[in-house]
């Protein structure tokens, strides 16, 4: 069997520990590395927590402050050229998925996104990944080299022990032109919910019918000590909540111990976004509506009677 | 950029996600014969070709990279709005990854005498691998801008307002560029019957990968789907009654305090 040479990097600095981490619980052979990079907006003492999280080297880029993709993935590139890495880990985030692809299309990379898992077994790596809109997860065999695999944030990563010796150095990026100038940068309305971290969500869904009456909701929400999620439509087309409430494929995946939907039809990419829940009560006044499959607890009636009392009868 | 404005735009048909039904004994989806359609963000992106064209001029040329079945997609973003369909085929298309068809994109942007501006969605519907757009444009080594949910166009300089998970960037890039657009950027136009019998009709020019230099055994899968299975997870399927919401409200708090999940 060969040995892997992994190498991690991410623009987030919490998913470039997890995936050191990660790499280190893979079977590298005896010969086998972990390398992690620093990218240029890591925050200060990032090479001290990528060692600590196990990686045998830190190499830290110089150069490459760009919001060009292009510029991060040339600096990438010609760390990949001396370390010559079998494998490269990068986060399943908008950006991470954004570098894989200019990385992929560079040096002409086998890619996997989106990936919830990877086996390393006898040279076969295989991944799974969600697909399908996230209904389904499918199993890949990689078969070229290297490979790309973008984790999706949220995966397990069990913690090592740094390694005996750590190998630092730094990287001086090529010098290349940017493509693409960043103007403006201002962040998205909304930040104080996480429901990603939620114990307990209501989600309201298009069964409601004016903005007003989401204090209905808010009020069900504070009786449970819950935060308010809600569907696609009400984030994107309504507006009515900010995108940090969006729960789905195109908004956040959550996995609270209690999951209230109401007003929700349960349409497949809403699903997706709160299979992980332990216990999931549906409200709907349709009896057939898909939710009530993926339920425990279902309440079939208007949500304008049944929200009430509920706020009343679970307030304590 | 020289002379009128030459648009591609990538579609895609896909595994239609909501008709697919998993084998009831065993969990497992087969994908081979699966139902079809144009995937979802690849409307958005010939929509926005289509409106790009109408207001600074030129052509928007439609590409699939498929099987036959493919001319389906293709004569949507006819009838839509495209001058031009282009599909990418083979006996073997069955076989193509991300890296074939990322590889057989670029192929075609260069064969077909290079796009100014090449529009992709976001992801894919089916496999959602998110990457087509910057892999594309890796290879062609332009500028590229993922996640686009308004563009605008000043002579040949493209501006961007680009959607990331907690922040919107406003980037600038001059053409040629390759952009992928989320679904928030626009609403796909609903093309008329006669839209539709108009593009039932378009002629849909064929071509091979040895026609776009692309030597057909080099395109081997770099990643093979063993198994696709839907995860099973386990739900109690009670359905609470009373006789009065109050009632049916205190159902649902016994059975949520024997849960243990009430704060
Ligand atoms: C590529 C793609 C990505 C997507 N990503 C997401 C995503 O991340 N998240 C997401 O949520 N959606 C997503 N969607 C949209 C998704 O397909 C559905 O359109 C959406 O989830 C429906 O939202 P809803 O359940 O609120 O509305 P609807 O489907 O309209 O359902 C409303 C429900 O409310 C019930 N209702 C109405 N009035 C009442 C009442 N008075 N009392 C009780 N019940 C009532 C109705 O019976 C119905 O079941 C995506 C779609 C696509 C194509």
């Amino acid at each position: 069997m060969s040995d892997e040479r992994v190498l991690c990097l991410s623009e987030e600095a919490g998913i470039a520990e997890s995936l050191v981490r990660l790499a280190r619980s893979l079977p590298l052979g005896a010969q086998g590395r972990v390398e992690a990079l620093v990218l240029a907006g890591a925050p200060p003492g990032a090479a001290d927590r990528l060692a600590g999280a196990g990686a045998d080297g830190v190499t830290t880029v110089s150069g490459a402050e760009s919001g060009d993709p292009q510029v991060v993935a040339a600096a990438v590139a010609s760390v990949v050229e001396s370390l010559t890495p079998t494998l490269l880990l990068t986060g399943s985030t908008k950006r991470g998925r954004e570098l894989a692809g200019r990385l992929a299309g560079r040096l002409d990379l086998a890619v996997v996104t989106g990936a919830t898992s990877i086996t390393l077994a006898a040279d076969r790596l295989t991944v799974e990944r969600e697909t399908l809109s996230g209904n389904a997860i499918a199993t890949e065999r990689v078969e070229r080299r290297p490979a790309l695999v973008a984790m999706l944030p949220g995966f397990d990563a069990p913690r090592a022990a740094p390694a005996a010796s750590v190998t630092r150095a730094e990287h001086p990026a090529p010098v290349v032109a940017a493509l693409v100038e960043v103007r403006e940068r201002r962040p998205k309305p909304g930040g104080e919910v996480d429901v990603e971290k939620a114990e307990r969500i209501v989600t309201i869904g298009r069964g409601l019918k004016r903005k007003e009456d989401l204090v209905l909701i808010e009020a069900l929400a504070r009786a449970l000590h819950a935060e308010v999620g809600c569907t696609r439509p009400l984030a994107a087309e309504a507006g009515w909540l900010s995108d940090d409430h969006w729960i789905g494929l195109t908004g956040h995946r959550v996995h609270p111990k209690l999951y209230l939907a109401v007003g929700v039809s349960g349409a497949v990419q809403h699903l997706v976004g709160m299979r992980a829940a332990k216990v999931v009560v549906a409200v709907n006044k349709d009896p057939k509506a898909p939710i009530f499959a993926q339920s425990d607890y279902a309440l079939v009636g208007d949500l304008y009677q049944i929200v009430p009392a509920l706020t009343k009868a679970l307030g304590g | 950029m020289a002379g009128k404005l030459r648009i591609g735009v990538a579609v895609k048909h896909g595994v239609d996600v909501v008709l697919t039904r998993a084998d009831k004994a065993t969990g497992l989806i087969a994908l081979a014969g699966a139902p079809r359609k144009t995937s979802d963000f690849d409307k958005n992106a010939v929509e926005e070709a289509v409106r790009l064209r109408d207001k600074h001029g030129g052509v928007v040329t439609a590409i699939s990279v498929g099987g036959p079945n493919a001319k389906e997609a293709l004569r949507e973003a006819v009838a839509i709005g495209a001058d031009e369909a282009v599909l990418v085929t083979h006996d073997g298309w069955a076989d193509w990854d991300t890296r074939a068809v990322g590889r057989l994109l670029a192929a075609a942007s260069r064969t077909l005498g290079g796009f100014d501006l090449l529009v992709l969605g976001e992801g894919s519907t089916d496999h959602f691998s998110g990457i087509l757009g910057p892999r594309v444009a890796g290879e062609l080594g332009v500028a590229s801008v993922a996640y686009a949910r308004k563009i605008t166009l000043e002579n040949d300089l493209l501006l961007v307002e680009k959607d990331l998970e907690r922040e919107v960037e406003v980037v600038a890039a001059h053409l040629p560029a390759v952009v992928s657009v989320g679904q928030e950027i626009n609403t796909p136009r609903l093309p008329t019957f006669l839209q539709n019998l108009k593009a039932s009709k378009k002629e849909v020019r064929v071509l091979a990968p040895e026609a776009l230099g692309v030597d057909a055994a080099t395109l081997r899968p770099s990643v093979v789907a063993e198994r696709v299975r839907v995860p099973e997870v386990p739900r109690k399927l009670t359905t609470l009654t009373g006789a009065t919401p109050e009632e049916l409200a205190q159902r649902l708090r016994e059975a949520l305090a024997s849960e243990g999940v009430l704060p």
